[in-house]
């Protein structure tokens, strides 16, 4: 079969493949596949898109490395993890294998990663900065039509109508709820320290290094060592 | 010697030992004939290790072997045929034939328990090269190549880099005119697999197969066992041909799960062969008039409840003659014929006291 990844080299797709297999939950995700179709009966991915957690089982019991290069480009993000197919009568993890082999491409930044990820820049950004996921301010009419006409409505007086919540903490436009300046910090520790905001470095470096210099400078004024504790 | 408490067993593979074990135990005098040299039947004759466990054939059936040759109710007759009967149940009247000679012997009752033969891949087609490629083989040749604990290529005497096992041969097929399922195929096909990997480690290892029929214990002893811990490939499909190409051989099949066609060179194809009646069987059929079952195996009456008393008044049968059996089936029947046929003949001479 033609490959859709002919300009990839056959190495780079097995030293990929290896990571995969090398990762220290794999041989726990997958133990052997009867090939039922439990997973994609359970899967509400499988019913909108040409997407199997069968499929991925199977490649990667086949060791077939073309197929699962190419599932690594595109299959994987079709995926919700939702871990339905936890349901396998086998104990396999197909979600999980899913959850590898997107990590494998995000830490080597492939292109087709860097484009199915490209609308989420600004959720990382948002996530990794601030906490949270999303902020009430990103609600704007023409950002939301689907939403009806009240959007207007309330972005124009959005701050009156987060003052209408009953919790104090979720007062605010800019963030979805207040997050306390200790959590904000504990987290850019731990981010920086296990490597976590390394692993969009491949993916978008100006977003890294963004966030690099404002978490380093958070930590920096708080006393804690943004190189880690060892 | 008077025929009432007398029991022939025809067969002293498995199901012919245990029965001839039984009935010599029930009190009753035993006939046992074999027309091979040696008691133990197939296995003991072909197989290195027995489903599911892997553990050696002779080192695991030489209790039995040896207390039925030295049971004092058990009358051993190797290298042995029966050729005739006369009379009926009660009053059996068999010639038996060894180098020549013939006798006549009375019993009261028979056990038949001759066994199978395995599929003759040559038999309707040739199948798959067998007797075109050196190295196709069966699971036959398998094992007496594991007896010498060694699996090669017997094209070169090397290791093999790649073995496929296909399943299904001569079983599950109307063409070849087998309609049943030979059921301990896959069991077996999966200990060799594994055998396979512990002899030649490196080896990849394929089971073409349409399902995979691994009941009971099997299914984690044999077939969960060769998937995870040997990584054993198990692809749903069957090889419609293999042709050779080079020094290798080409394999043409479907991945039928991953809905594409599979054509990979492989340096040995094992071919899982399934049972049919042995000429013994047959035999033994004719001479008893014992009615063929619709698969061509000895009928028998009851079923499911009554799994060894056949259409002929004191005619039993024991294992695969009776139809496709493994082991622990052969065994039990083996016990449940020894039984009947001694309560048959006691409730037979009861009845005329």
């Amino acid at each position: 079969m033609a490959s859709t990844y002919a300009d990839v080299s056959q190495d780079e797709k097995a030293r990929l493949f290896r990571q995969v297999t090398q990762d220290a939950r794999f041989d726990t995700y997958l133990y052997g596949c009867y090939e039922c179709g439990i997973c994609v009966a359970a899967c509400p991915s499988a019913r909108f898109y040409d997407f199997s957690p069968r499929k991925i089982a199977q490649a990667l019991a086949r060791e077939d490395v073309e197929l699962v290069y190419e599932q690594m480009n595109d299959d994987v993000w079709n995926c919700s993890q939702c871990f339905s197919c936890l349901r396998c009568p086998r104990g396999n993890n197909p979600g999980g294998l899913i959850t590898i082999m997107r990590e494998v491409a995000v830490n080597n930044g492939l292109r087709t990663t860097k484009e199915a990820l490209a609308g989420y820049t600004r959720i990382i950004y948002k996530i990794m900065t601030t906490g949270t996921q999303v902020s009430p301010d990103m609600l704007q009419e023409d950002a939301f039509p689907d939403w009806g006409p009240q959007v207007k409505e309330v972005a124009d007086h959005l701050a009156v109508w987060r003052r209408a919540l009953p919790p104090e903490t979720m007062h605010t436009t800019a963030l979805s709820w207040q997050v306390e300046e200790r959590t904000m910090r504990e987290l850019y520790a731990i981010w920086k320290w296990t490597g976590t905001l390394d692993m969009i470095a491949q993916l978008d470096e100006g977003l890294h290094d963004i966030m690099e210099e404002v978490m380093d400078d958070a930590l920096e004024d708080s006393g804690i060592d943004a190189a880690g504790p060892l | 010697m008077s025929a009432a408490e007398r029991v022939l067993v025809v067969g002293g593979g498995p199901g012919g030992l245990e029965a001839a074990r039984g009935a010599a135990d029930l009190g009753a005098e035993v006939l046992l004939v074999e027309a091979k040299a040696e008691l133990g039947g197939t296995p003991w004759e072909a197989y290195a290790t027995l489903t599911p466990h892997l553990k050696p054939t002779r080192e695991l059936m030489a209790e039995v072997v040896g207390q039925v040759a030295s049971h004092p109710r058990v009358d051993v007759r190797t290298d042995t045929r029966v050729v005739a009967s006369e009379g009926e149940a009660g009053h059996f009247q068999v010639t038996l034939e060894q180098g020549g000679a013939r006798t006549v012997e009375s019993v009261g009752a028979v056990i038949v328990a001759t066994g199978f033969q395995h599929f003759d891949p040559g038999r309707e087609t040739q199948m798959y090269g067998y007797y075109e490629y050196d190295d196709v083989i069966t699971l036959v040749d398998a094992e007496r190549m594991m007896q010498q604990g060694k699996l090669v290529r017997p094209s070169t005497g090397a290791p093999p880099k790649s073995v496929a096992f296909i399943q299904c041969v001569g079983s599950r097929d109307r063409r070849i005119g087998n309609q049943y399922c030979s059921k301990v195929c896959c069991g077996i096909a999966s200990k060799q697999s594994i055998e396979v990997k512990h002899l030649v480690p490196d080896a990849k290892v394929f089971i073409f197969y349409i399902d995979m029929r691994m009941y009971g214990f099997w299914e984690d002893q044999l077939y969960w066992k060769a998937q995870e811990e040997h990584k054993v490939n198990y692809i749903r499909g069957i090889v419609t041909e293999v042709i050779k190409k080079g020094d290798q051989l080409l394999i043409k099949g479907e991945d039928t799960t991953m809905g594409r066609p599979v054509e990979v060179l492989m340096d040995l194809v094992i071919l899982s062969v399934g049972m049919e009646p042995s000429a013994g069987t047959l035999e033994m059929g004719r001479i008893f008039q014992i009615p063929r079952e619709p698969h061509g195996f000895l009928a028998t009456v009851g079923e499911p409840l009554d799994t060894v008393s056949t259409p002929v008044a004191g005619v039993f049968v024991a294992g695969a003659a009776a139809g496709p059996k493994d082991l622990e089936d052969t065994v039990s029947m083996g016990g449940a014929a020894a039984m009947r046929a001694v309560s048959f003949l006691r409730r037979k001479a009861s009845q005329s006291a």
